[in-house]
């Protein structure tokens, strides 16, 4: 497809419309502390439901990409990090704030995320389709390994402790278990109940993992950010010292978007990781390490632009394997998945509108952004004055209806209740939740291929090595598998050695 | 994370663990085929046991180098707290159990009457929300998106 017919798409009044108000949407949720981009995105899924596919991944695609840009606002002005990929350079934009420049900091930032996404884009337009035309050849045993590999990767990064990345990962796998099995069609875990023969619903699960967990931690905690007296700038002053502060930087934020893109591809890792590690690699290489974590420009122009480069990463192994970067990618292939397509390098030709509408939607949301985003920084000391107990109930009351639309039945109230109370006790536990989202979404594409792999071979686990790209994905996965053991082994004895 | 913690965790893990490989028992298998629906659930169960053991092991890895974390005691539950967070437990059951019998605008009503006092907000606040959130929610699932919401108690006057 050439430019012109992708700018065609997207710039139709129903989908552009659909990108506008989902740029609000998500420059509002993004900036209220606590409420985090996959929330958003979770609480945006009913809607989609009504939408045509095209339409929903729009609608995906331009909240996420506001949402972690909006993210900065609250960190910079309450120094509460709206989402968690605001959470790397927060110290630095609060102190940025707090000077008297909380819209220049906001615009510098807003800059650098614009810039991020679209250099993400225009990464992720030129690898998935090369890689999609290398993923066409695969079998059971290299989507198995495949999957298998993104879901260890997503271990890899998901917190400290190994042994609890791995808990979460296993409780997702468990959750997927539930419904009728692929191998004879018998009803597991079940219990009797007809509605859950067919799996979790994904939309209900979703909106329980990550709304309602959220909503319980905020109802625990009871607190109510305040802002203070903040000293503001005038916007147009704001704007050309920003602009003024983004060029200086245009180098830093070229090399953060390249390196949060790829980031952004491995399962698991996202906007928050690809923030903190360009936040390091800024450090290391500033002329002025010293100035970080004390209101230094330069770590917000970084993590910034890698934290939005991240998001359009996340796309990649969603779109060409099926297998989600993120927890927002994998809310989208639940949506993809529900609308009767399949993520995976056959997109590519058989939904090839959608491919591209996808990354015609990035782009537009980034170009929108401006608008939206600078529109939510002139607006942002109203828009934190929000009093919590307006949100809060808001949101309960619209988690549970957008699980009921879905399904029509109260049986996704029940999930969501059930997931929101194993979410947080997850959390309360120390366990990350990205490797549970992955697990719930790969966990009937890891047992389907396995099943169908282990009849084929009739239980010798060694063909699954025996095509040549099955034989390098099982090896990496192996690898993975190897270094997670060391990990967890140099943190048990590392330490007690280093106690002593 | 303390000890306590890490024991409790691993517990409920080994308990969710068993209960797979014991529900896993019952399910069927076909002659012609050496692997059947029970394959997947007890290995992923074995992951859990032995992840359970890992998060055991860090406890007492330290318990024994006398590293006490305290972010237990930064989140230590205040009374308040657990009641705020079962308030809001209590709300979702109930709106699951009232929605089918009362209708989405009582139901709805109640719910945001309760949420606004746990959120914080004061009886008007509770008031307002409970009267025009409904009504505005309703006309936009019920009207504009053709969600099929229960009118329950409210059937007779329903539009």
């Amino acid at each position: 497809m050439d430019l012109l017919a992708i700018l065609s798409i997207v710039v139709e009044p129903r989908i552009l419309g659909t990108i506008l108000l989902c740029t609000l949407y998500g420059a509002f949720v993004g900036a209220m502390p606590g409420l985090t981009a996959t929330m958003a995105v979770a609480l945006l899924v009913p809607f989609t439901w009504f939408m045509d596919p095209v339409q929903a991944a729009a609608a995906i695609v331009a909240t996420t990409t506001t949402a972690i840009f909006a993210g900065d606002i609250s960190g910079a002005l309450l120094k509460i990090p709206g989402t968690p990929a605001s959470a790397a350079y927060v110290e630095d934009s609060f102190r940025l704030s707090q000077t008297g420049k909380p819209r220049t900091t906001l615009f510098t930032s807003l800059f650098a995320s614009v810039c991020g996404g679209v250099i993400g884009v225009a990464i992720l337009a030129y690898a998935t389709p090369q890689l999609a035309q290398l993923s066409r050849s695969f079998s059971s045993d290299e989507a198995f390994w495949l999957a298998t590999l993104g879901l260890s990767c997503a271990v890899f990064v998901g917190g400290p402790s190994v042994p609890r990345n791995f808990a979460s990962l296993f409780i997702g796998l468990a959750v997927a278990t539930i419904g009728i099995d692929v191998a004879v069609g018998h009803p597991r875990y079940t219990f009797g109940l007809m509605e859950l023969y067919d799996g979790i619903n994904f939309i209900p699960a979703m909106i329980g993992i990550f709304a309602l967990s959220e909503l319980l931690r905020n109802a625990a905690l009871g607190r109510q950010a305040h802002l203070g007296k903040l000293v503001v700038e005038p916007l147009f002053s704001a704007i050309r010292d920003a602009w003024r502060e983004f060029r200086k930087r245009w180098k830093n934020v070229i090399r953060s978007a390249s390196g949060g893109t790829v980031i952004g591809a491995l399962p698991g890792a996202g906007a928050d990781v690809a923030a903190w590690i360009a936040y390091a690699v800024s450090r290391r290489f500033s002329k002025t390490p010293e100035a970080y974590g004390r209101g230094h420009v330069e770590g917000v122009v970084d993590g910034g632009a890698a934290n939005n480069a991240a998001v359009a990463g996340a796309w990649t192994p969603a779109l060409v394997f099926g297998i989600p970067g993120d927890s927002v990618t994998a809310i989208a292939i639940g949506v993809l998945m529900m609308k009767g397509l399949t993520p995976g390098p056959d997109i590519f030709t058989n939904d090839t509108v959608l491919v591209y509408t996808i990354f015609g939607s990035f782009f537009m949301a980034n170009v929108m952004m401006l608008l939206t985003g600078g529109l939510v920084v002139a607006l942002a000391t109203q828009i934190l004055r929000v009093p919590r107990a307006v949100l809060m109930p808001l949101i309960l009351l619209l988690s549970m209806i957008g699980g009921y639309a879905i399904t029509g039945s109260v049986i996704a109230i029940w999930i969501i209740l059930a997931l929101g109370l194993l979410a947080s006790g997850m959390i309360w536990a120390g366990m990350p939740l990205a490797p549970a989202i992955l697990g719930i979404v790969l966990g009937r594409i890891v047992e389907d291929n396995f099943m169908v792999s282990m009849m084929k071979s009739r239980g010798d686990l060694t063909e699954f090595f025996a095509r040549d790209t099955a034989a390098v994905l099982g090896t990496l996965t192996l690898l993975v598998w190897a270094a997670l053991l060391l990990r967890a082994g140099w943190s048990f004895f590392g330490n007690r050695t280093s106690s002593k | 994370m303390t000890l306590r913690r890490d024991f409790v965790v691993g517990a409920v893990l080994i308990a969710l663990a068993i209960a797979m490989i014991w529900g896993a028992q019952g399910f069927p298998r076909i002659r012609a085929m050496p692997y059947g629906p029970d394959l997947f659930p007890k290995i992923i169960a074995g992951g859990l046991i032995v992840s359970a053991l890992g998060i055991i092991l860090e406890g007492i890895r330290d318990i024994r180098s006398d590293r006490i974390d305290d972010s237990a005691g930064r989140d230590r539950i205040t009374m308040l707290a657990a009641l705020s967070f079962m308030g809001i437990v209590a709300l979702v059951a109930g709106f699951a159990l009232l929605l089918p019998v009362l209708g989405f605008h009582v139901a709805a009503a109640l719910v945001l009457l309760c949420a606004v006092r746990i959120f914080g907000g004061n009886w008007v606040l509770a008031g307002i929300m409970a009267l025009s959130a409904p009504v505005v929610l309703h006309y936009i699932f019920y009207s504009l998106m053709r969600v099929v919401l229960p009118w329950g108690v409210l059937a007779p006057y329903a539009w």
